[in-house]
């Protein structure tokens, strides 16, 4: 192909388009030598990036209700003999936040009154934002760089599980920092030993970073909000148990999971003002020193995130080594090298003519550039599956390429403009329908939550959607202008 | 491609069906009879029973890994080529899984841990059918509004179920597990394998000209694209199978037996059901 007939190819806005596109991907995508390695922006999933994942479901359930009495009556019933939390999450429906099977529960609500109308296990959407906030800031404040957390949520809102990535970080770890998640207490000592309970973790508001008080003391505490509610509980609590009037007999406790993790009494200042009103800025002092500001960070950990509304258990968790993922990514770029090869010389086989093959296979690659640039974009991460999808993709990709040679090849040579646009068109059709299949048959895969395989969907999907509306078109157009000389 | 010597129009349809036909009721009837004595129509894997897996890199032997490891409720050790082994356990409770999380950490640093809970690999069994199951009647609805007749569209239709049912068979008797990625694979096939179908489809009665050219066109383009896609799926599985990688190898194994059952679920079983369509509809 001479030099005019190069710039009279890419005047066509196919093909143009096309060269713009990868030429955009490889910027988006950015390879570049970072550390003596080869990086790039692309995402991995947690197979090619060493971490752990952990899989975690609710305790809990959401159910619909009906009952003849008033519902404030009821739901207090309900609360006293289940001796869970109970909330109201919508006029019918409501969240217990203890784990009870459908029958425990339907007994239950018909001796309450009621009836159970549905049962789902998991939480409200609010709960699981809630819960998702909880986690990170409890994973960031342990400065772990690289954590996700993810409710499932489910199409009737409702969220069973909450899956959770961290990078660079064991399995064991993982599980002791996500995993054995703790129940925020505070009480109050009545007599002796003896303590009444006072609020729960979800009174607390807001939790600052530990501080020194007054500062440069190198006296060290964290400062705490509470909610409205809770500072009337504990001005209550404290009234009501004597704390305000002798403080030194009555500690207040922190505890997280039944271990006190924080007990001093009330200061001096603190206990006369609360007996006049509640208090919501509080600040809980650890002493002076260096063992002072760790215990500050433990307490203000504890504080902000020990408590989760909700308990979980784990479901599912996975851990890939460093090692093993940096291999993995290897062994994924030798497949795809393999492949293209492979493909190469089957085609090659088939046509014996460079002329077809070249600009197929390359065609080929550039769908792939293009899929991994959109991939940087959308942050889409990578894993087995995703690959696997990759180079089934480079397969398929090529199938239809076939078609559109063999379709304008058909007869003779040379087709003159007129029946090679008629002939391409009808190619474009058998494509549209196949393509039109795959996306159908992939797209439950990725709206479900079957977690690990949505990257594989995605990708799929995208690669096609490629092929169809850039690539295959462009391809049209070159083959054309090839085979015409 | 010489290897190849089939002449699609050398057969009657009722010759061409023939095979295929009796190949899907043997299918049907292993399906049919694991579903009876397991419950399952395929062995579930892993991510559907429940269990923990490991995978490790190491000289110690399948003996000494199972002392190091008679605490827990291990199952089975495999090994792969370069040391690889893999370790199978049942399902334990948070804190075992936890304290065997702290052991390998230990032990084997460079371990790769998977570990699924019982009930939670039943909720992925059932939202895997489900996915399946909408994904192939998507298809159908696809094939069924491209066509809109309702042979050829059948033929398609019919020829994508054989392929599953034929691949969950074959799975069976190799010994793959459905996992969640052979049920990716399976879900891919449904979507790629009736790629060869709509080409016939499409060639046969769309195109003008004598059946017998169309068909030997359709033929002759269909098989290219299906070996190209094998090569590339078979390339694949060599590398990370002889590699130890996980994941990719079980999708294309799934997806390489998938396309050659595939080649003849389209150029037996639809090849044939759209001629003696075309030839009873020329003799009206």
């Amino acid at each position: 192909m001479n030099k005019k007939e190069l710039i009279a190819l890419l005047k066509n806005w196919q093909v143009a388009l096309l060269v713009i596109l990868v030429i955009a991907s490889l910027f988006l995508i950015y390879p570049h030598v970072e550390d003596e390695k080869l990086t790039t922006n692309l995402q991995y999933g947690l197979d090619l990036s060493d971490g752990t994942w952990l899989q975690m479901e609710f305790q809990a359930e959401v159910v619909g209700f009906e009952t003849e009495r008033p519902v404030g009556e009821f739901l207090a019933d309900l609360q006293k003999k289940l001796d869970a939390e109970i909330y109201l999450v919508e006029e019918d429906k409501m969240e217990i936040r203890t784990f009870y099977t459908r029958e425990q529960l339907e007994t239950a609500f018909e001796e309450s009154g009621g009836r159970l109308t549905s049962y789902e296990q998991g939480v409200s959407k609010e709960t699981a934002e809630q819960v998702k906030k909880i986690l990170e800031d409890k994973l960031n404040a342990l400065g772990t760089k690289d954590a996700k957390v993810n409710p499932l949520t489910g199409l009737s809102g409702v969220s069973h599980y909450v899956r959770v990535e961290l990078a660079g970080v064991s399995l064991s770890q993982a599980k002791d920092i996500v995993g054995k998640q703790g129940r925020f207490e505070i009480r109050i000592h009545t007599t002796g030993n003896a303590t009444e309970h006072i609020l729960y973790g979800d009174a607390i508001n807001t939790v600052g970073v530990p501080s020194q008080n007054p500062p440069g003391s190198n006296s060290w505490g964290v400062s705490f909000t509470l909610t409205e509610e809770g500072a009337i509980q504990l001005r209550d609590g404290a009234i009501q148990y004597g704390a305000t009037t002798n403080p030194d007999q009555h500690y207040l406790e922190m505890l997280l999971d039944g271990r006190v993790v924080y007990s001093a009494p009330l200061s001096p200042d603190l206990a006369a003002k609360l007996q006049v009103d509640p208090i919501r800025e509080l600040y809980a002092s650890t002493g002076t020193g260096q063992v002072a500001l760790n215990d500050a960070k433990n307490l203000e950990i504890h504080l902000r995130a020990g408590a989760l509304p909700v308990e979980v258990k784990v479901a599912g968790s996975g851990y890939v080594p460093a090692a093993l993922s940096d291999y993995f990514k290897t062994m994924a770029v030798v497949a795809f090298i393999i492949a293209v090869i492979a493909v190469g010389i089957v085609v090659f086989l088939r046509y014996r003519e460079p002329a077809i093959v070249l600009p197929m296979i390359g065609i080929n690659l550039s769908e792939i550039v293009i899929l991994l640039g959109i991939a940087a974009v959308i942050q889409q991460q990578l894993d087995l599956a995703a690959i696997a999808g990759l180079i089934a993709v480079l397969g398929t990709g090529i199938d239809q390429l076939v078609i559109i040679t063999d379709e304008i090849l058909h007869e003779g040579r040379v087709p003159s403009p007129n029946i090679y646009q008629k002939r391409l068109t009808r190619a474009v059709g058998i494509i549209m329908v196949s393509a039109a299949t795959v996306i159908i048959a992939m797209l439950p895969l990725a709206l479900m939550d079957l977690s690990t395989l949505r990257g594989f969907a995605i990708i799929t999907i995208l690669g096609v959607l490629i092929g169809v509306l850039i690539t295959r078109p462009a391809y049209g157009k070159i083959i054309m202008a090839i085979l015409s000389k | 491609m010489g290897f190849i010597n089939y002449d699609v129009n050398r057969y009657t349809p009722r010759q061409m069906v023939v095979i295929p036909l009796v190949l899907l009721i043997l299918s049907l009837a292993v399906l049919g009879y694991n579903m009876a004595t397991t419950g399952m129509p395929v062995t579930p894997g892993m991510d559907f029973s429940g269990g923990t897996a490991v995978t490790v890199f190491t000289s110690d032997s399948p003996d000494s890994l199972r002392a190091t490891f008679s605490g827990y409720p291990l199952i089975s050790i495999g090994e792969g080529v370069n040391n690889g082994k893999y370790l199978k356990f049942g399902p334990m409770d948070d804190d075992s899984l936890q304290s065997l999380a702290t052991l390998i950490d230990e032990r084997y640093p460079d371990a790769k841990i998977d570990q699924i809970g019982a009930s939670f690999g039943e909720t992925l069994q059932h939202q895997a059918a489900v996915a399946l199951v909408l994904s192939f009647i998507g298809m159908a609805i696809v094939v069924f509004v491209a066509f809109r007749t309702f042979v050829p569209s059948g033929a398609v239709v019919l020829s994508a179920f054989a392929d599953i049912v034929m691949t969950a068979a074959v799975m069976t008797v190799v010994g793959i597990e459905l996992s969640l990625p052979t049920t990716a694979a399976l879900l891919m096939l449904i979507g790629y394998s009736v790629d060869s179908d709509i080409l016939l489809t499409m060639r046969v009665l769309k195109r003008q000209g004598k059946l017998d050219e169309k068909l030997a066109g359709a033929f002759r383009t269909g098989i290219i694209m299906t070996t190209t896609t094998l090569a590339a799926v078979a390339a694949m599985w060599a590398v990370t199978y002889f590699g130890n990688v996980p994941v990719i190898p079980e999708i294309s194994a799934v997806l390489f037996i998938g396309l050659l059952i595939d080649m003849m679920n389209t150029w037996l079983t639809n090849a044939g059901i759209i001629k003696w369509y075309m030839l009873g509809r020329g003799t009206k």
